[in-house]
């Protein structure tokens, strides 16, 4: 079995690395203590603003935005590809969602309710995402440059529609509050986990000035994002879908030759960034009553960064959605932590966020070279 | 040869024509099972083009292929691996970041559950691909580690054992040791010979290498330039023939005298 003379043999010369070696080489690992530091970091400098039940409110709100089409990005990265146009997509779909509960559904469909205004831009935020895949994969061009056609298209076609079917405005506030008495559009504006908001009331925390309740939960999109973060997890890990998704942006000749359906696995990726875009609009527009065509921009670059910060590769084939999970709450509570420090400007936060993302692209392309024994 | 032995591949008078140019004129070849068949020849003797035309990537322009004494016809490379013919290739068809059990079972997972949702069996799994590396001799201990940390011989028996496990009779190694360093060479030939020792699964053994093709193999043919020039077990073929057949059927004194003269 290959021994030299000594006796030892090839499979030792793995053994020597393990342990600590082996936890390095997790793809999560990186993001993880990024996190801790910063974390450790805002309870120094502003702890009394940050880790309240107000600041952390307002901090999940932000990460779990982030981190929904973060997840998206993060799995169509592991299987080689990008999607620049989630941004658009985005204001894409509030745009529709909003223009269907102001005007009523197209085509003479009648009046909309949250639940149908959802289903609808659903599927055609789908057919867009479907689309998309499918230039891709049959036209072999980057999917960098179709995307970021779409990013064009996708914003300009909402900007379009706005003035044509909204008096000529690009914005639309002041829609009923639907999640008041409409269970779908309660589940993606209401609020989420009002009980542990109710307990922390009862041990005497989660008390205002007056002696009342502070804040009543956290935004329902804390949960879109902990179910899309649990399901995409156990699909990634544990299913022949995410071997597949590994196998095709590792190396997609050889996930072919094993029949590994890849094209199928790229489109239906593209269609998930779309969905996950969706989910994104639809969660803005029920929270807030509004929309607006500028809704989502740059938001693409966000993702694509969260999910490089959160240890995917930018050339596919490794990544987790832990990381990326890790990923969205580094980009999340920097984004919105740095304005509670009083002693630095606020827009530092887009210099630390750019060292960040450096420093994590250069660990992730070191972990790469190990694994496939460059160094 | 005794007599009763049917061949496991029979490939009779095989034409390929591209275009103006034959790349096989005429190929005919038994393969046997429990044997390796070393297929020699030059660069550009059409070696590739048989085996390509073997694991259905090519269509023959004349001639009859049979398996286990049926004729076939392969359309696709699909077509070939049912009828239990499995192609490791150069470049192995592995991926380097995946581990060594998701590599094994890549496309073909065990799941429990709708597809392609269904969660797979990962301790199975495991223990297939840890147990079938073994009957051809390594014993991997991490079946989680990546294909990119091990050893070119070790991907090669990867690579092996994951076509003999879904189900191929003929294995066809396209010059499996050319890339490799001597000690993984070696590594690869005892692979084969423990292969060989399954008993029922035929080997066809592409290499330039005269030398490793003595070492382990039990049948030979020779191409060149599209045709058999050359063909008979181990027995039947001296020393001396196989090295004239190797260099397309020169002799090497000739080649020796050519040498000197410049």
């Amino acid at each position: 079995m290959n021994q030299d003379a000594s006796g030892r043999r090839e499979a030792d010369r793995l053994k020597a690395e393990s342990g600590l070696r082996t936890l390095i080489r997790r793809p999560e690992i990186g993001s993880f203590s990024g996190m801790v530091v910063i974390l450790a970091f805002l309870a120094i400098v502003a702890g009394d603003v940050v880790f309240n039940p107000l600041g952390i409110k307002n901090n999940l709100a932000i990460i779990s935005q982030l981190g929904i089409i973060a997840i998206g990005a993060c799995l169509l990265m592991i299987a080689g590809e990008f999607d620049l146009s989630i941004g658009s997509m985005i204001g894409f779909a509030g745009m529709s969602m909003a223009m269907m509960m102001k005007w009523g559904l197209p085509f003479g469909l009648g009046e909309a309710t949250p639940l149908t205004a959802f289903l609808l831009t659903l599927a055609m935020t789908l057919a867009i995402g479907c689309i998309i895949g499918n230039i891709v994969v049959r036209s072999g061009l980057s999917s960098f440059i179709v995307t970021l056609a779409f990013l064009f298209i996708l914003r300009g076609l909402t900007e379009v529609s706005f003035r044509e079917f909204n008096d000529g405005s690009t914005q639309i506030s002041g829609l009923p509050d639907f999640k008041q008495d409409d269970f779908v559009a309660y589940i993606f504006g209401g609020e989420a986990f009002k009980w542990i908001f109710e307990l922390l009331y009862e041990i005497g925390w989660n008390v205002n000035r007056r002696g009342e309740q502070w804040v009543g939960g956290l935004d329902a999109r804390v949960a879109w994002w902990i179910v899309l973060g649990f399901i995409t997890y156990v699909v990634l890990a544990k299913t022949q879908l995410g071997n597949w998704i590994y196998a095709t942006g590792d190396n997609k000749e050889s996930a072919r030759a094993n029949g590994v359906p890849v094209r199928q696995v790229k489109i239906g990726l593209f269609m998930f960034t779309a969905f996950c875009a969706t989910i994104f609009a639809a969660c803005q527009v029920f929270d807030t009553n509004t929309a607006d065509a500028a809704k989502g921009n740059l938001k693409e670059l966000e993702a694509i960064a969260a999910a490089v910060v959160g240890g995917t590769v930018m050339t596919g084939g490794f990544g987790s959605i832990v990381g990326v999970v890790f990923g969205a709450v580094i980009f999340g509570l920097v984004q919105n932590s740095v304005f509670y420090i009083s002693w630095i400007d606020g827009s530092y936060y887009r210099v630390f966020l750019g060292t960040v993302l450096l420093i994590a692209a250069f660990a992730n392309e070191n972990i790469r070279k190990r694994i496939t024994g460059g160094i | 040869m005794a007599p009763e032995a049917k061949p496991l591949i029979a490939v009779e008078s095989i034409v390929k024509k591209f275009g103006p140019f034959t790349a096989l004129n005429g190929v005919s070849m038994n393969v046997m099972p429990g044997e390796v068949h070393a297929l020699l020849g030059d660069n550009g003797a059409g070696k590739s083009t048989l085996i390509k035309i073997l694991a259905g990537v090519h269509q023959p322009t004349s001639g009859q292929i049979y398996v286990e004494g049926s004729p076939v016809s392969f359309r696709s490379p699909r077509d070939a691996a049912a009828a239990g013919i499995g192609t490791v290739y150069q470049d192995l068809a592995l991926n380097q970041l995946m581990s060594v059990t998701r590599n094994f079972f890549m496309g073909r997972e065990i799941f429990s559950g709708p597809a392609p949702f269904g969660v797979m069996k990962i301790a199975e799994m495991d223990k297939i691909t840890h147990d079938e590396m073994v009957k051809i001799g390594i014993d991997i201990s991490d079946p989680t580690q990546a294909v990119g940390t091990m050893s070119g011989g070790q991907r090669q028996t990867l690579a092996i054992a994951r076509a003999i496990y879904f189900g191929a009779k003929v294995l066809i190694l396209d010059e499996p040791t050319s890339a490799l360093g001597q000690k993984q060479q070696m590594e690869v030939l005892k692979t084969i010979k423990r292969v060989r020792a399954l008993g029922n699964i035929a080997i066809i053994f592409i290499t330039h290498n005269e030398i490793h093709s003595k070492l382990v193999a039990d049948r030979f043919t020779f191409l060149s330039l599209g045709e058999v020039i050359g063909s008979g077990t181990k027995e039947e073929l001296a020393g001396d023939d196989i090295r004239r057949l190797m260099a397309g059927g020169a002799e090497m004194k000739d080649l020796e005298q050519e040498l000197a003269t410049i």
